[in-house]
């Protein structure tokens, strides 16, 4: 089940989520945003969503960036993502429908694209247009569709029709890839969008593939978590199996596949150059570019009690350790090391990381 | 099928009284509910909300609460699902109880405070604290008591009460009572719409979009004595109401979803009271389904339904002239379901023993102890002791001291992939002191309370280890809650002017034992108040609201709080008529007069400035 489900539950059951987290939050001058780390939280009961500012030294914590700089303005909720071309930064709030488009350094709002969005989730720019996915009504499964959107209007001029439930967007060679994590059920498959010709073709993949990008020899790769099968009575009886899959994007064939054990079912996966890293629970796992199996024992065991982020660099693996009623946690490992280095303030229900 | 046999009944009774009537002028009021009520809440607070005071809050039972009682209520925008507190528990440890039945939602354990309408009720009876374990579980912070009251001897009164205002809002009710010595009949009807749409204040031109709502309810009221010592009667309400769920900033377009609620309250009861020996015989039937769409425009919605079956015995005995012993014993069979639920039954049998103890102006005391058996878990033993002393004239103090519990609900026990059906009862131990004043024109009431809660159920992602990610309930937490409650409530008259004054002012310090920090969505600060003032056929009021700041996260984090705030209705009402038996008032209301900015949960900006004109009519 999808996180966004859990949060949908809660709010109708109007239960209160308790949590303990140490409440420390440096209060440093507003500055530029240029050369950081830039953390999103989607939110919650508990809190609009909202961006933390992290000073690539780490030593700079400022939250809230976008209330600060706008007076007091709030992003919505849940915010999933932040896409960028050169001087914006354009954020995704799904509940709200709504992308707001500030400047990417000083975080002053430009725009607040509201029309013609239904619940967005990741968007990505090519040639000065955007394409952001959205997954249409809650209460129908056919409506899904990619956005397209005018960067120098901020208007939805066209959209194409998916399938259930798009998730991530990247764009290379005049296509568009799309992963289709099925929204509120399931699905499996990756769509390829020809800009062009706005025609659409379906990749099947594992069930529930979420992360996409593009490793350093050119594969699309897409990780497929694997769905959770229940029975008449709800009891989980079982999970497909998840994999990492590698599409050669000239045949639109998946070159390579490696499938992850019954069971075993990683939500994240990022890639650092010659490796990628995912996680099974709160471990995490490393995996040569050039791998065909996995490895048998974990690269770090992060005990973090809620997993939800996670991002690379050459030098450290950041990972996020969520809360969803009070303030999360970044912990920041030395890749050569594998040893926590820091551990900085991150906003409630932190999700995503981003090098600005 | 249930209906059909209530109507059918109540047509058989009807004609049969009506060849009894006869014409002994004597107008007599009871309320059974309510008098045990207050016989059972010795040492504990409670505060009643007669008609006239309902009738100033039409708009919803939240703002009549909101404005009228020391309780803290979530509103998710105005109209929208709508919660209810005591002293900083949570909102499923308020019961509200229907003519002595507890209706919380067996889906939730909670009531949604728009999803009824309160404006037929004859009176509302707030009880703060635990202690009424006669009435099940969730009574930990307190009970909210809903009477249909019943009027014996010779009237026929009516009562149109209609108001039309601010964003297309019109609230009308109908009220009709009809009384001989023998029989006790009444009806209402309420029909109440708004389109809701108001202005964001401190925003740029943002409006509630989707924030209509509409509801119409239907009460019904029977009693006939069958002779000197027993009576029937029958109690039937029905309520449906749909709503749309308002958006949030930044985007208010962004909201698509409705809900609606259905709800039907059948009660039929019998007592019997001669010379020492009371019995009373209740049998209820109630319905609820609630209906979720996602989005409003698309024909498909998530449910959940219930059906209650309940009966109680309640026996009392005289033993000496102060002193009475009474013995309450409930049978109930609850079927829930939702789409994802499939039905569970659950069933209970509750014994409890109450003993009443009275020395005249010195001392009142009640003791009372609960032991239910459960289809589902193991339901603790609870107990509720309370007094109240006299020591001098108009004064008194009360004390009690209570332990009461909560039972898991079917979406914690259910709740596909995520619930958890290894949950037990939330319990709590409670105690409270208090001293006050009272004349017949000043009551003054002072107390402090210390609640202690354990097992508190608490859905926390990662609850259950062999699930890790999985958001599940637990018994987890530990609170303590304690504070301080005041009440204050004048009457003067001088020559023809009559001025009153209520305020209610309450102190809350709840917190999370293993990490001291406060809980959510409790003010520290909570008070209200009004003063009225009439003067022959004029009348005018001002109500006034302040809510402390809350934190919103569990960490208490000072940049995501909801800010304190105040906020003040005003009104003025001219009886065109007045007469003994017809009365005819014109009023004209302001909500929020002072287009107060103010928010109840983030980001969910609430009504600004808005007026309506009302006529009460009485014939």
């Amino acid at each position: 089940m999808k996180i966004s489900k859990f949060l949908l539950s809660i709010f109708l059951l109007s239960v209160l989520l308790v949590s303990c987290d140490d409440d420390d939050e440096p209060q440093l001058p507003k500055g530029d945003y240029e050369n950081g780390i830039l953390v999103s939280g989607e939110g919650s009961g508990a809190a609009s969503g909202s961006i933390t500012y992290v000073s690539d030294d780490f030593a700079t914590v400022e939250h809230q960036i976008y209330k600060q700089v706008n007076a007091g303005k709030e992003l919505g909720t849940y915010l999933q993502s932040l896409a960028f071309d050169a001087n914006n930064s354009y954020v995704c709030v799904d509940q709200s429908n709504s992308i707001t488009v500030v400047d990417r350094y000083t975080f002053e709002e430009k725009e607040i694209i509201s029309e013609g969005l239904i619940l967005p989730r990741y968007m990505t720019i090519l040639n000065g247009v955007g394409y952001a996915t959205n997954w249409g009504s809650a209460s129908d499964a056919t409506d899904d569709f990619v956005a397209v959107i005018d960067l120098d209007t901020y208007d939805v001029t066209s959209t194409i029709s998916v399938g259930n439930g798009p998730e991530r967007i990247v764009a290379k060679n005049g296509k568009l890839y799309v992963s289709h994590k099925g929204a509120w059920s399931t699905n499996n498959v990756v769509t390829v969008i020809d800009i062009a010709s706005k025609s659409t073709t379906e990749i099947i993949v594992k069930d529930n593939p979420d992360e996409l990008f593009f490793d350093n020899s050119g594969y699309l790769v897409v990780l497929s978590e694997g769905n959770t099968i229940y029975d008449g009575s709800w009891n989980v009886i079982g999970q497909t199996q998840g994999a990492i899959s590698k599409i050669n994007t000239s045949t639109n064939n998946i070159d390579q596949e490696i499938v992850f054990p019954e069971g075993s079912n990683p939500t994240l996966l990022v890639t650092g150059g010659m490796n990628m890293y995912y996680n099974l629970g709160s471990k995490i796992y490393k995996l040569g570019n050039s791998d065909s199996s996995l490895p048998s024992t974990e690269f770090i065991n992060t005990e973090a009690g809620y997993l939800y982020g996670m991002e690379a660099n050459d030098e450290n693996l950041f990972i996020l350790d969520a809360s969803f009623s009070g303030q999360s946690t970044m912990d920041i490992y030395n890749l050569a090391t594998k040893a926590k280095t820091i551990s900085v303030a991150a906003p409630v229900s932190a999700s995503k990381i981003y090098f600005n | 099928m249930m209906r059909n046999i209530l109507f059918v009944f109540i047509l058989l009774i009807v004609s049969k009284s009506f060849a009894q009537l006869d014409s002994i002028q004597k107008l007599k009021v009871v309320n059974l509910s309510s008098a045990k009520l207050q016989k059972h809440s010795k040492g504990f607070k409670v505060l009643a909300l007669s008609d006239s005071i309902i009738l100033k809050n039409t708009e919803s039972f939240t703002t009549l609460l909101r404005f009228n009682t020391p309780i803290y209520i979530k509103e998710y925008g105005a109209g929208g699902t709508s919660t209810a507190s005591f002293r900083g528990t949570s909102a499923s440890n308020t019961a509200v109880i229907w003519n002595g039945i507890n209706i919380n939602s067996i889906n939730n354990g909670q009531t949604g405070f728009n999803a009824l309408t309160v404006n037929l009720f004859d009176n509302i009876d707030v009880r703060s604290g635990g202690g009424s374990i006669e009435f099940g579980s969730g009574a930990i912070g307190g009970t909210i008591h809903l009477n249909d009251q019943l009027r014996f001897g010779n009237h026929i009164d009516n009562q149109l009460v209609a108001s039309g205002g601010s964003y297309d809002t019109y609230n009308n009710l109908y009220k009709f009572s009809f009384g001989s010595e023998r029989i006790a009949a009444k009806f209402g009807a309420s029909y109440n719409q708004s389109e809701n749409d108001y202005d964001w204040l401190g925003t740029d031109g943002l409006k509630n979009e989707n924030g209509a709502y509409n509801n119409l309810s239907f009460s019904l009221g029977f009693g006939y004595k069958l002779n000197k010592f027993s009576k029937l009667s029958v109690f039937s309400s029905k309520f449906n109401g749909s709503r749309e769920f308002s958006g949030t900033l930044p985007n208010p377009s962004a909201a698509k979803e409705k809900y609606k609620d259905y709800n039907f309250r059948n009660l039929i009861a019998y007592n019997y009271r001669k010379n020492e020996f009371a019995h009373d015989v209740r049998f209820a039937y109630l319905t609820q389904e609630y209906r979720y769409f996602a989005d409003k425009n698309v024909d498909f919605y998530n449910y959940g339904k219930s059906k209650t079956f309940l009966l109680k015995y309640d026996f009392s005995f005289q033993i000496l002239d102060n002193s009475s012993i009474e013995s309450i014993t409930e049978l109930e069979s609850v079927f829930g379901s939702t789409d994802e639920i499939i039905e569970k039954n659950r069933k209970q049998f509750s014994q409890s023993i109450i003993y009443n103890l009275s020395f005249e102006n010195i001392a009142s005391i009640n003791a009372k102890i609960r032991k239910d058996f459960n289809s589902d878990y193991n339901v603790p033993f609870v107990f509720a002791l309370g007094a109240e002393l006299t020591p001098l004239k108009n004064t008194f103090i009360r004390v009690n001291g209570s332990k009461n519990y909560r039972v898991p609900t079917y979406n914690d026990l259910y709740w596909p992939a995520l619930g958890n059906a290894d949950l037990i009862p939330e319990s709590s131990l409670q105690s409270e002191f208090g001293v006050g004043y009272k004349t017949k024109q000043v009551k003054l009431d002072v107390g402090v309370y210390y609640i202690n809660s354990k097992d508190k159920i608490v859905w926390t992602p990662g609850g259950d280890s062999e699930r890790p990610g999985i958001w599940t309930p637990i018994n987890v937490a530990e609170a303590v809650n304690k504070g301080i409650e005041f009440t204050a409530a004048v009457n003067k008259a001088i020559g023809k002017h009559l001025f009153n004054f209520n305020l209610n002012y309450s102190y809350t310090i709840a917190k999370d034992k293993s990490t001291n920090n406060y809980l959510t969505y409790v003010p520290k600060h909570l008070a209200n108040g009004s003063v009225g003032y009439s003067y022959k056929r004029f009348s005018a009021f001002y109500q006034h609201l302040f809510t402390g700041e809350v934190y919103t996260t569990t960490d208490n984090l000072d940049n995501y709080t909801v800010p304190y705030y105040n906020v003040g209705n005003v009104g003025v009402n001219y009886n065109i008529i007045k007469t003994n038996n017809n009365q005819l008032g014109l009023g004209v209301k302001v909500n929020n007069v002072f287009n107060k900015e103010y928010q109840v949960l983030p980001s969910r900006p609430m009504p600004n400035r808005n007026f309506n004109i009302n006529i009460n009519f009485k014939f």
